[in-house]
């Protein structure tokens, strides 16, 4: 099993229902974004940089199986889970910031304050408390919990502890165009194999050399 | 010990446990204190790092040059190159702490080493070169252990000919060790193949190059502070400007080799890495390039060498510009977000993705593509505090142990 993502661009609406979905079922702090949705060439989110050039690019941890943020980690904090998923242990990361520097995607995020005081930086309503809210540990390993010790990286883990239930990512369940389908790259009868094939799926930056699992539907020209 | 001696000692000790108060109250309040954020996540600290590790390049460049190339007026500067070594190398591994954003669980670094790790490397090259310098320095000062300094002495039957066969026996595993330490903290960074900046196979040589010159620099200013500039140190101190000059030199040309062929091609990465190395910071470049050519041509000069306020003055614009130069590995690397894409359908643009900044900055929205990065008040504090940490523990070791040569002093 090699867990993998394909995203159509063609049905991605630019809505970022799958970033709040992520952002709130993973009790992100205030800043930290796991899952970004951007307009590519423009700076402005949902305005299109020219006419009838209009699609949208959801980014999040690419889960790549040649991940650079893996080899750098001096302790062995990030690894490769059984189903090809890139996690962290919050209980072993020293937060040296080095995964941060090595990833190309831009998708670690540090946690520079404990999350208790950062949502009171950024006035969040008091005893609001959002996101999954046990710990879920995987062959014994911290990959998620709430409240995140302060000093330690974090990032997209294809929501471990839904995905351990039988149920999919956030992102997944979340998104009102069905862009996003999760399957299993081994087989190669898998909609995602199949779709990968059949669209011409393309990898981000695929010339550094690190593998992603999560590929992407080019979207057709829109109609003007 | 004199008054300016004891006036050094106070004020550098005292710098020194600021920076400890400071760096604890950082460990309370987390690396929010710092001005990094998620798409430039590593600062002064870390440039610190490689600015430690090049000036800990002096002890080998003496031990190599006495037991190697057979160069003897050099001995009596031969302690304190390890003395200088040992204090910065030591210092190295100390700023690499207020960066870390759990310190407590480095021990998982022991536990649970990641062998793929550069990191992992340095670590281990790092300390070993500072055991080897301790070593090595503890050899050199055996003859002179006497007195109530006899008690930490190994008993043997020659000391001065134990001294002499140990230091040559020790020299070249602490040359492997001293080459190492600039070559794995260039890895740190050049094996990124995410951070255009740095994936440069000049990046090691040149980390070699630019340490062997601002880490003699540092010994010819210990030893002609120690020693003056009398007659009887010209030779030596002619031998390590030379030394200084011809490595600046090798050094400039490697970093301008870098740029050139950054340049040339004219991609949309390179040309990105330009527009900062050569627009935001152009007068921080300009200075790592003047400074360290400046200073190294000025200790060439009779005249220079046999003042001690040119001689320290020329020694420390090298060594500023040195620091300028570490500070310039992150700009280029950090502002030039690795994940960007030509658009469909849009051949001509070249876009990059924002970063979440994983900070609240009142004014700033929360992604970001570029960030202009200064230091905070509390990591200029640290790094001061570790720069005092390095002078006091050589003022300490000069006041209390047989550093300096006596016929000398």
């Amino acid at each position: 099993m090699k867990m993998g993502m394909v995203i159509d661009l063609e049905k991605c609406i630019g809505c970022r229902s799958c970033m709040v979905a992520c952002k709130q079922h993973n009790a992100q702090p205030p800043g930290t974004w796991w899952n970004r949705v951007f307009t590519p060439g423009s700076h402005h989110h949902l305005t299109p940089p020219a006419r009838g050039v209009e699609f949208f690019l959801p980014v999040h941890c690419q889960h790549c199986e040649n991940a650079p943020c893996e080899k750098v980690c001096p302790v062995g904090a990030t690894y490769h889970a059984p189903d090809g998923a890139v996690l962290i242990d919050f209980e072993r990361c020293i937060g040296c910031r080095y995964c941060m520097a090595a990833c190309p995607y831009g998708v670690r995020q540090f946690n520079w304050e404990s999350p208790e005081k950062a949502h009171q930086r950024a006035q969040y309503q008091e005893n609001y408390h959002y996101g999954y809210p046990a710990d879920h540990r995987k062959e014994g390993r911290l990959v998620y919990t709430p409240l995140r010790p302060k000093g330690v990286v974090e990032k997209c883990t294809f929501c471990a502890q839904y995905r351990d239930k039988g149920e999919p990512p956030a992102c997944v369940q979340g998104c009102p165009g069905k862009a996003r389908i999760v399957g299993d790259l081994d087989d190669p009868n898998s909609e995602v194999r199949r779709l990968i094939r059949e669209r011409n799926a393309f990898q981000l930056l695929p010339e550094k050399g690190t593998k992603p699992t999560v590929y992407y539907l080019p979207p057709k020209p829109k109609e003007i | 010990m004199s008054a300016k001696m004891k006036i050094s000692l106070w004020l550098s000790g005292i710098l020194f446990l600021v920076a400890m108060a400071a760096w604890l109250y950082q460990l309370r309040e987390g690396l929010v204190l710092t001005n990094l954020q998620n798409s430039y996540s590593w600062g002064l600290y870390i440039s610190g790092l490689a600015f430690f590790v090049g000036n800990a390049a002096g002890g080998l460049v003496l031990s190599s040059s006495i037991y190697l190339f057979g160069a003897k007026k050099l001995k009596p500067l031969a302690k304190l190159g390890a003395l200088t070594a040992f204090a910065n190398v030591t210092a190295a591994m100390l700023i690499v702490l207020p960066d870390i954003g759990q310190p407590v669980r480095l021990y998982n670094m022991l536990l649970h080493p990641n062998f793929t790790s550069p990191l992992v490397w340095d670590v281990i090259v790092l300390n070993l070169y500072a055991v080897a310098s301790a070593v090595y320095l503890y050899i050199l000062m055996l003859p002179d252990l006497t007195g109530p300094l006899s008690r930490f002495a190994v008993k043997v039957q020659n000391p001065a000919e134990f001294s002499e066969k140990w230091a040559k026996r020790i020299a070249p595993v602490a040359l492997l060790f001293a080459i190492g330490i600039h070559v794995v903290t260039a890895w740190i960074f050049s094996t990124q193949g995410a951070r255009d900046w740095w994936h440069s196979p000049a990046m090691a040589p040149d980390f070699v190059a630019v340490a062997i010159g601002v880490g003699t620099a540092v010994v010819l200013l210990a030893g002609a502070i120690a020693y003056g500039t009398g007659e009887k140190f010209q030779e030596a101190y002619r031998t390590l400007a030379l030394i200084i000059f011809v490595t600046t030199g090798i050094h400039l040309f490697l970093m301008m080799n870098d740029l050139v062929i950054h340049a040339w091609y004219g991609n949309a990465e390179t040309h990105r890495i330009m527009e900062i190395a050569w627009g935001d910071f152009a007068w921080a470049h300009i200075f790592e390039v003047v400074a360290p050519l400046t200073g190294a041509w000025l200790l060439l000069q009779d005249g220079v060498r046999r003042s001690l306020p040119r001689l320290a003055g020329s020694a420390g614009l090298l060594i500023a510009g040195v620091f300028v130069h570490r500070f310039l590995i992150m700009p280029a690397a950090y502002n030039n977000l690795p994940m960007t894409m030509v658009p469909l359908g849009l051949p001509d643009s070249h876009w990059s993705l924002p970063v979440a900044s994983g900070r609240f900055f009142p004014g700033m929205g929360t992604f970001v593509e570029h960030y202009a990065y200064a230091p905070s008040f509390i990591e200029v504090v640290i790094l001061l505090g570790i720069m005092a940490y390095a002078v006091f523990l050589v003022l300490l070791a000069i006041a209390k142990l047989p550093i300096l040569a006596r016929e000398a002093s």
